[in-house]
């Protein structure tokens, strides 16, 4: 790469790369727009208001819209459904690997020759990663069962996604260290399964076979057709050997009719099929329906391979040829063979874009490559020979896996397929390299002190955040970021609406589950005062008692007094009743709670007594009073309202009920409550002006029988 | 973006490979967020007049002012749906609403409107008695020569507070004095948007000012907001970052988020930053220069004062910045002005800030 070449414009990552994509926001309002607003809601979606200029002549035009953006980095290959199924899918193989792992840490803390690398590590690692995979799509090889029956139509498989074929490549890659000494022969079966993917931007083998596939059962004489030549040869170049065997065999020769003067010509087809079929491969073991010989050491292969080459060989030089007088038959046939010979130009000329070729390599030119080194070099080799039409992600993220430069992985990842293959790839990552794990761990200050891997839990769970049905998962990814999973948890609840009771408290369930307790009190202060507000005096209370808000609660109780204080046969009180109930006893959770339940159990006998109860009704009554007056929480502005009430009870006609030390209590209280009156704060209570005087009286008369009692 | 460009002569295709190489490498660095991908669309349809919306904390309340008064109250039927309709209007000023601001529901259900005339309205939803539902006045702060300009709401764990800039560069302080009741309100503090103290700048003229409280939660944290002024007064204009000394009860400017030779521009917008987990504060201004980023740091220094940083000044709107929001990490910032676009930045790995998208409205 160099500056003289920027017109040609190798690479177009340039300064005009770096501006920002522009996304239209759809509004469908009339311009002038003349403002724009914006808010952040739940997770990462973004809500713009649109406001629109006013005009003059139009009545019932529309003055603005709300629009939701929501920035989640999925394409449209998912649909909502499959992708919130894959979210729930995911999490129980992710919380599973992060307690293996919680628990290899300690385990290595122990023992200190236990490393997380060790072999048993990555077994764990490759199980999530099936794991992950199998939520992906049930993929079968499409290749395998192209064409099942001569004249049958395509067998119709579940589209392969693309996101399922990045994670085998990964798992290929970095999970599954059995597959390390084949890694070619994985990338010819993954070629086998994805080719499809290419097909939209460019033409494929894959499509090759298709548009074939669609002609098949128009064709009369299939040999003479040059498609049914090409498309075996482009088939065999890429290693799709069932097919091109099937493929074979539609040959006329086979027709019993023309078996007899075509014998050579026939044995021409099926000495290539069965060469074609038991060609050697360097791997453990190949699917069934499969074509090939599996080896899986290497001398054993290659002294197959070179015994296979020379069949190919001495066939190619074999006169029978010359027999052969179906041209279209004779050129196909040799064609075939030189593909499997390893020839270059044919090669090139028959695969589509160079994956394919970059297979055929491994196949017929190079089957003994190993080494991502010297796979890298011929992937260079192969782009140049064959690129492809259009850029594909995939692509980019084979290359970055090739090139061994985990910070292009992550971010092909990143940009190809989002949030959730970053976060999960990560474990298979780490596991893969010591590189990825120092560099995934390292705590970076440019992100405030946390590392890439936390980085992308926590984008991932913001995501999840965005949307009422995955909330719910989010806690899991975000407890697993050590730095700032909890603060982020934090905002997440706050933000969680409190009018749902089911929703309130599955939020609870959460704050307990991870021992949020602050947050929790928040929770239910805010739902507390919802309900107050909103007429649910009683939801109100309990939700501020189990928030322990003494605050609120106090200026509850205050509330009442003002109340329940005014009178007696006021109906408030039974209004009120109910809910000092309600608030209990406990003077902890609400300090002016306890004068409530004693001025209550005090109203209640005083209302026993005006309907005629006895003495003992009485007395109580008297009790109550005297504790009541006795009590420092009892507000000072009560004691007048408590005296006038109770003024009954000291005008007791049988006998007086308060001894002398109970009077001078409550006369001592009547005489501070003259001087609080002269303080310009005092709040008069509602009550006759001759309130006090009467009291007065009534405590001094009974001062007076009660001390000749007494005597 | 990567892509594989047909080589113009063959001896290119090595080079081509080895250039991707190098830019994806380069986008490692570049990009760490999730791709953009748009989705969603129309949430509600606001009436004719209307000025201004604001999403409540949960996002599922909406209210929306209008030139004619009204203030409108817009619903989701469930917490799933994101279909929102209009379930109340109510006639709240005779002149227009300018802003609607929303009380922290710890505080029920209600919103500060900032109306043309300058007063600030206080209006709640809530049952009283035997009545049914409303939405009721519950405070009006009057004022006669000065307009309020901009408002926020403050929870510190024991009271809830009320920051108000005012049109003569002046900022008032107010304390709920009950929880349960938003009628009462004490003044707790007034004072200029200036570090020094002494001096009064009497004839100051703001056009607009700009607040945001200290977003973090918890018992422990104290009051502290930024603030900024759009005025003929240089002094008043710079942000600064405001905190409460409890021990002398007074409200102390700790930090300058202008350098020296900035001082004087005209503040549009200021957004301070949720902090999940970081040692130091991230706060946004938006000034005609463009968008700075300020690192703030967590703890003060000898003198008092907060350290701050400059860490990247953003191209902006060309114009005005209308609003600033940061994202529930505080890590993306989202912006809108005067160029009509919403516009989306963040910082990369390497502690760049760079804008990662933009949003033209089309229709």
């Amino acid at each position: 790469m160099s500056g003289e070449n920027q017109g040609g414009a190798i690479v177009p990552y340039s300064e005009e790369a770096k501006k920002p994509v522009v996304y239209p926001l759809r509004h469908g309002l009339k311009p002038p727009i003349s403002r724009l607003g914006i808010s952040w809601s739940r997770g990462n979606s973004l809500r713009v208001t649109v406001f629109r200029q006013p005009s003059e002549d139009s009545e019932n035009e529309v003055g603005g819209k709300a629009v939701e953006v929501r920035l989640d980095g999925r394409d449209g290959e998912i649909s909502d459904a499959q992708w919130r199924r894959i979210a729930y899918g995911s999490v129980s193989p992710f919380a599973l690997l992060q307690s293996r792992k919680n628990s290899f840490a300690s385990l290595s803390k122990i023992s200190s020759t236990t490393s997380p690398f060790d072999a048993e590590w990555w077994e764990y690692v490759l199980e999530y990663s099936k794991d992950i995979s199998s939520l992906l799509g049930n993929q079968t090889s499409t290749t395998q069962s192209l064409i099942e029956d001569p004249k049958e139509v395509l067998k119709k498989d579940p589209e392969p996604s693309n996101l399922k074929a990045a994670w085998e490549l990964m798992e290929s890659f970095y999970a599954d260290k059995l597959s390390q000494a084949w890694l070619p022969e994985r990338l010819v079966d993954w070629l086998a399964d994805y080719d499809s993917l290419f097909s939209s931007t460019q033409e494929t083998v894959h499509s090759k076979l298709v548009d074939f596939q669609k002609d098949l059962v128009s064709l009369q004489v299939i040999e003479d057709e040059p498609k049914y030549w090409e498309v075996m040869s482009s088939a065999l170049a890429v290693g799709w050997l069932d097919i091109v065997v099937k493929l074979l065999r539609l040959h006329g020769s086979y027709q019993l009719d023309q078996l007899g003067n075509r014998e050579t010509e026939n044995g021409l087809v099926e000495a290539v099929a069965v060469l074609i079929s038991k060609m050697p491969r360097m791997r453990p073991e190949l699917e069934a329906g499969k074509l090939g010989e599996c080896f899986k050491a290497k001398p054993d292969f290659m002294k197959a391979w070179e015994k296979w080459r020379a069949q190919i060989a001495k066939l190619e030089c074999s006169t029978f040829w010359i027999q052969c007088a179906h041209r279209q038959t004779q050129e196909g046939l040799r064609n075939m063979l030189q593909i499997m010979l390893g020839n270059t130009n044919n090669l090139c000329t028959l695969t589509c874009h160079w994956m394919e070729l970059y297979i055929a390599h491994f196949l017929y030119i190079r089957p003994f490559t190993v080494g991502l080194e010297s796979m890298y070099g011929l992937a260079q080799k192969c782009i140049q020979l064959k690129p492809m039409a259009a850029s594909h992600r995939l692509m980019g993220l084979l290359i970055g896996i090739l090139g061994e430069n985990i910070e292009v992985v992550l971010a092909e990842c990143s940009k190809g397929f989002g949030p959730w293959m970053v976060t999960h790839a990560i474990e298979v990552l780490t596991a893969g390299s010591h590189q990825a794990d120092t560099l995934l761990h390292e705590e970076r200050d440019n992100l405030g002190g946390i590392s890439m891997e936390e980085l992308h839990r926590l984008v991932y769970a913001q995501v999840l955040s965005s949307h009422p049905l995955t909330w719910q998962i989010a806690p899991i990814y975000l407890t697993s970021c050590i730095k700032q999973g909890m603060g982020l948890l934090e905002m997440l609840l706050y933000k969680q609406p409190v009018d749902h009771n089911q929703l309130l408290l599955k939020n609870l369930e959460i704050c307990r589950l991870y021992e949020l307790d602050s947050v929790s009190s928040n929770i239910m202060k805010i739902a507390g005062m919802y309900n107050w507000k909103h007429g649910k005096k009683g939801s109100g209370v309990y939700w501020l008692q189990q928030a322990r808000d003494e605050a609120r609660l106090n200026r509850i109780a205050q509330q009442m007094f003002d109340s329940v204080g005014r009178s007696i046969s006021d109906e408030n009180f039974r209004q009120w009743e109910g809910l000092i109930q309600l608030l209990g006893s406990e003077p902890k959770t609400a300090g002016g709670l306890e004068f409530l339940h004693n001025y209550r159990d005090f109203k209640k006998s005083l209302l026993q007594i005006r309907d005629g109860k006895t003495t003992d009704a009485a007395r109580q009554a008297v009790e109550s009073l005297i504790s009541l007056m006795k009590n420092p929480c009892t507000p000072q502005r009560f004691w007048l309202p408590l005296l006038h009430d109770s003024l009954k009870l000291l005008n007791w006609e049988e006998r007086p009920l308060l001894n002398v030390l109970q009077t001078n209590l409550l006369l001592n209280k009547l005489q501070e409550l003259s001087i609080a009156r002269l303080r310009p704060d005092f709040i008069e209570a509602d009550l006759p002006p001759h309130a006090l005087s009467s009291v007065r009286l009534a405590l001094a008369t009974n001062l007076g029988r009660t001390t000749l009692e007494e005597q | 973006m990567i892509r594989f460009c047909p080589p113009l002569n063959p001896n290119r295709g090595y080079e081509l490979a080895k250039g991707t190489i190098a830019a994806a490498r380069r986008s490692a660095e570049m990009v760490w967020l999730s791709p953009i991908a748009v989705s969603g669309g129309n949430i509600a349809t606001l009436d004719k007049g209307t000025t201004c919306s604001s999403w409540n904390y949960c996002g599922q309340r909406l209210a929306t002012g209008s030139t004619d008064g009204t203030l409108s109250i817009f619903d989701s039927p469930d917490p799933s749906s994101s279909s929102f309709t209009c379930n109340l209007k109510t006639k709240v000023h005779a002149g227009a609403i300018l802003k609607v601001v929303w009380v922290p529901p710890e505080f029920g259900d209600a919103v500060a409107c900032i109306c043309s005339d300058g007063s600030l309205l206080l209006w709640e939803e809530i049952v009283e008695d035997a009545q049914p539902l409303q939405w009721k006045l519950c405070k009006s702060f009057e004022s006669t020569s000065t307009q309020v300009l901009d408002v926020q709401f403050g929870v510190s764990s024991t009271s809830l507070k009320l920051v108000a800039a005012y049109s003569d560069g002046h900022v008032k302080v107010y304390e709920l004095l009950d929880p349960l009741i938003l009628k009462n309100w004490q003044l707790q503090a007034e004072f200029q948007n200036a570090i020094d103290s002494v001096t009064m700048f009497r004839k100051a003229s703001c056009i607009s000012a700009s607040i945001s409280w200290n977003p973090q939660k918890g018992e422990n944290q104290g009051s502290s907001f930024v603030l900024g002024f759009n005025s003929d007064t240089p002094q008043l204009n710079s942000s600064k970052v405001w905190e409460f000394d409890e021990a002398h009860n007074r409200w102390l400017p700790v930090a300058e988020l202008a350098l020296p030779e900035d001082r004087s521009d005209e503040v549009y917008a200021v957004a301070w930053a949720l902090n999940i987990g970081r040692p130091y504060e991230v706060i946004a201004v938006a000034t005609q220069k463009g968008i700075a980023i300020w690192h703030v740091g967590a703890n003060p220094e000898l003198d008092g004062r907060l350290s701050v940083e400059k860490v990247a000044l953003l191209s902006g709107h060309g114009g005005e910045v209308w609003q600033m929001e940061w994202d529930m990490s505080g890590t993306t910032l989202a912006t809108t002005g005067s160029d009509g676009m919403v516009r989306l930045w963040q910082s990369n790995l390497n502690g760049v800030w760079d804008e990662q998208a933009a949003f033209q409205p089309t229709a």
